[in-house]
């Protein structure tokens, strides 16, 4: 595992060292290896001081040629995936970690499991988990993938959890195609099926902005399917499940702008490192930074101005 | 700093349109895609020392992540 940022070796190593990261921390000091990559966030301009020369974050999972074989970016920067994704697309499997949430279904021919995947199982703003739908299908069954003919049952999953769980399209297997006399084609699943159901938490729910509203959260899970051979369908069943999962709140650098937000400050005091970027991109540019002040004071003028208004249009409902 | 919500969903302790906020546009770039070999690279690693990429895995399996800062 290699993590590059912008950041100079001296940072990195201080951060290595207080954190407990074992793996190589790469300096790209002037986001040359970035620009490489073409993933340069260019919305941040030279004139945004400290923050010039950052990336878009993201990852990406290569096999042993070096060829990317999995690679993770959002639409927001807030969005991560958990670190066993990473080592799933590695191995190209899914391993449940038996430690995180799980409960049990089906009868004595189909075991049916859900099961949360990443980081036990904890519940944080933006960091995505997996909630995983497994069948196990004895030899011979098979349930069915959309579309089903009329009168058919497609295996369907809902998931309801409170306000501010946000979910994610599913990530299902390719059915294979079976072509039974006298019924239209049919999309089914046998064997082991894992049905993944992506989820995280916005600000509703788990803020990086405030310590957590309540230390945990259930989440029920339905899944109606109909498990058939080749000749016959046994009965539609409806199995319903519900998951205790923790709320958790998030990792933060340990410098004046996230702190008293309850959240788990980092053991590493980030300020000296922040002068040492602050005064190398001074050298770069040295109208940088009192441009970056105006421009971050006037949006926060506007910040305040919107609060003011929220205010005023509640007090009036 | 203000806190504010974005359309995400997400908090955070810089006001909208700040531009540590700025993420992803819909049809950016991300980089090498699946099936394509990544870029030779060598940089400084915690010690100083260069890293050459390619060379350090010695035939391993990798995961190369870009992140925005270990500072703020």
């Amino acid at each position: 595992m290699y993590a590059i940022s912008y950041d100079d070796p001296e940072t990195l190593a201080e951060f290595a060292e207080k954190q407990g990261v074992h793996f190589p921390l790469l300096s790209d000091i002037d986001s040359k290896v970035i620009r490489q990559f073409g993933i340069l966030n260019e919305q941040v301009t030279r004139n945004d001081a400290l923050l010039y020369g950052i990336p878009y974050p993201g990852v990406y999972v290569t096999n042993e040629t070096g060829t990317v074989v999995a690679k993770f970016f959002h639409d927001s920067y807030k969005k991560r995936e958990s670190p066993e994704f990473y080592i799933d697309a590695a191995l190209g499997r899914l391993s449940l970690d038996e430690k995180a949430p799980q409960v049990s279904g089906g009868d004595q021919d189909i075991n049916l499991t859900i099961a949360v995947h990443g980081g036990n199982g904890t519940v944080r703003q933006g960091i995505v988990r997996h909630l995983v739908v497994r069948f196990e299908l004895p030899e011979g069954l098979h349930i069915y993938g959309p579309p089903v003919p009329e009168g058919m049952i497609a295996t369907q999953v809902t998931i309801q959890g409170p306000e501010g769980l946000a979910l994610m399209s599913p990530e299902l297997p390719a059915t294979e195609k079976l072509t039974l006399p006298g019924v239209a084609e049919l999309n089914v699943w046998h064997g082991t099926v894992d049905l993944t159901y992506p989820f995280y938490a916005t600000g509703e729910l788990a803020s990086e902005c405030r310590p957590l509203d309540v230390p945990s959260i259930d989440v029920k899970v339905t899944v109606r399917y109909q498990a058939c051979t080749d000749r016959e369908c046994l009965l539609p069943k409806t199995e319903s499940f519900t998951l205790s999962l923790d709320l958790d709140v998030i990792d933060i650098p340990a410098i004046d702008l996230h702190k008293g937000h309850g959240q788990r400050e980092g053991n590493y005091d980030g300020a000296p490192a922040l002068k040492r970027l602050l005064g190398r991109k001074i050298k770069q540019n040295p109208l940088g930074l009192p441009i970056f002040l105006i421009k971050s004071l006037w949006l926060q003028m506007g910040a305040l101005l919107r609060k003011r208004q929220q205010k005023k249009s509640q007090n009036k409902q | 700093m203000v806190v504010e919500r974005d359309h995400h969903g997400f908090d955070a302790p810089a006001p909208l349109g700040h531009p540590g906020r700025a993420s992803l546009p819909e049809g950016h770039s991300t980089g090498p895609e699946i099936g394509e070999r990544l870029p030779d690279f060598m940089l400084p690693s915690t010690s100083g020392a260069s890293i050459d990429y390619h060379d350090d895995r010695a035939g391993r399996k990798s995961v190369v992540v870009f992140f925005r800062s270990a500072v703020w």
